[in-house]
């Protein structure tokens, strides 16, 4: 057992620090957005068929109408974390969110 | 007189004439309010609550009762688009009385967009059903698998800090959590001696210096999300009091998850299907039992267990009748071994069936029925046939 935790710690300990000076080096903190070239040929979910996708893996997909903007903006950081979903994903869905209500 | 009404009149309509000359668009001292600006710090509640009866059978004896009214409170407190504390409460009605437990309170922080901390109490990602899926409006079932909630194998949270985050891999994506906890405690049988060799999750002090290590990685490799499988695992190399002579007793458990969730038109509907295996390897000591005449004898066991469910629900969504719409069937088994040797050692086999009704995307009426069939356990095993009706809501 303890051959186990120790594999598993020196694991858990080489993923945080790699991921910490990867994630903080990067400079962008929001979306990328694609290239001109990379649009011409990709075919980019919108933030609806996310929503339908993304909520429903839990719980029935909720209704835009039942949430004020700044609601929704505490709900979405909320179920970013939650969920664990991704950034363009939840920024996706928290942008329907508030145009559909 | 005359000359006073005329007077009068005079200042009477000369008011009236300047009164309606102050009132125009031009010099009205009253603005027209401004946009409703939010203000940066958020506060909100939500949450959920239960309500229901159970009829129950156990081996011919029948109890019916109504239960619940369960409240669980969700305290979000949102400080900028960053940081956010959120805390959840629950006020359970047990044993005819009030139990208050939290469920969950810790501070986040975005670190980019990759890239989540956490700290404090948080449910962990063992596995999706207990961070996810436990919720009674987000549950399709009123009751949970075997091996979830008290004498579960599975933890449920744990007090510690987390790193968690999401990639988007132009179509399929990755997540990812790991953590340190304090980590659970072993009943070493001195309180509950026919609980010794279990785990107990609830170690808000930790009794020992050894830190708990775990983590899941869940990948959906689909581009419609329609699709996870996850592995996590969790482990500590002791789990005994310092000092004790079961200090040393190490643990690793691991779980595997699995989810599809779609709307299929030939079936008119969604299919919703998840599943979960947990498996708990504890390392083997040596417990006491003592007998009634006051005699003691040690014996010891291989601690291990495990315990699996797999839940099939369909939503007719596509159905042309809106009452039809808004009905789901669900289907679930479960089981739970535990170890053989032990006090606690049981198997178990659970079947459970409900129709669900969704008045709204929040508010579910489920009436379901369950069977399980136990050898051993606490109630010494045998049959145990349940009927629910259970109301629940999320806010």
């Amino acid at each position: 057992m303890k051959t186990i935790h120790k594999i598993l710690v020196v694991a858990v300990v080489i993923f945080t620090t790699g991921g910490m000076i990867v994630g903080c080096s990067s400079t962008k903190n929001a979306y990328t957005a694609a290239t001109d070239v990379q649009d011409e040929f990709k075919i980019e979910k919108s933030g609806a068929q996310m929503w339908g996708e993304a909520c429903n893996r839990c719980h029935l997909a909720p209704s835009p109408a039942d949430y004020n903007d700044t609601d929704w903006s505490t709900i979405a950081l909320h179920m970013r974390v939650r969920a664990n979903l991704a950034e363009n994903e939840i920024a996706k869905i928290e942008t329907f969110l508030k145009s559909a209500n | 007189m005359k000359k006073l009404t005329i007077l009068l009149m005079i200042v009477g309509f000369g008011h009236i004439t300047y009164g309606q000359t102050y009132n125009n668009f031009e010099t009205d001292s009253v603005t027209a309010p401004e946009p409703f600006k939010p203000s940066k710090t958020q506060f909100m509640i939500r949450g959920y609550g239960h309500t229901g009866l159970n009829f129950m059978n156990t081996e011919g004896e029948k109890e019916s009762s109504y239960v619940g009214s369960a409240f669980a409170p969700i305290f979000l407190f949102k400080h900028s688009d960053r940081l956010m504390f959120e805390a959840e409460l629950e006020f359970g009605l047990e044993n005819n009385e009030l139990e208050v437990g939290l469920e969950y309170a810790d501070v986040m922080y975005i670190l980019n967009k990759n890239m989540t901390v956490r700290a404090g109490k948080f449910l962990l990602p063992f596995g999706t059903f207990m961070e996810r899926l436990h919720p009674a409006w987000i549950n399709r079932l009123p009751t949970r698998p075997l091996g979830f909630g008290h004498d579960g194998i599975a933890p449920a949270s744990g007090i510690g800090v987390e790193l968690r985050g999401a990639f988007d891999l132009g179509g399929p994506k990755l997540n990812y959590a790991v953590y340190s906890t304090n980590g659970p405690r072993l009943k070493d049988g001195s309180v509950e001696p026919e609980e010794a060799g279990m785990l107990m999750f609830q170690n808000f002090e930790d009794n020992n210096n050894s830190k708990a290590f775990g983590g899941r990685i869940g990948l959906l490799p689909f581009a419609d999300s329609s699709t996870e499988i996850g592995f996590s695992s969790y482990s500590t190399s002791k789990v005994g009091t310092t000092d004790s002579e079961y200090e040393n007793v190490g643990v690793f458990l691991y779980a595997i998850d699995f989810a599809f969730i779609k709307q299929i038109p030939a079936i008119s509907g969604f299919i919703d299907i998840k599943g979960q295996y947990n498996n708990s390897d504890i390392d083997d000591a040596t417990y006491t039992e003592v007998h009634e005449d006051g005699d003691e004898e040690e014996y010891t066991f291989d601690n291990k267990s495990n315990s699996f469910y797999a839940q099939l629900s369909y939503r007719p969504t596509m159905a042309s009748s809106d009452f039809m719409k808004k009905l789901e069937l669900v289907g679930r088994y479960s089981n739970l071994n535990t170890p053989e040797g032990a006090e606690w050692e049981e198997r178990s086999d659970q079947y459970a069936f409900s129709l669900n009704y969704w008045l709204t995307w929040r508010s579910v009426i489920k009436v379901a029925y369950q069977t399980t069939d136990s050898v051993g356990g606490h109630d010494g095993g045998g049959t145990a046939n349940g009927f629910f009706i259970h109301w629940a809501i999320g806010f």
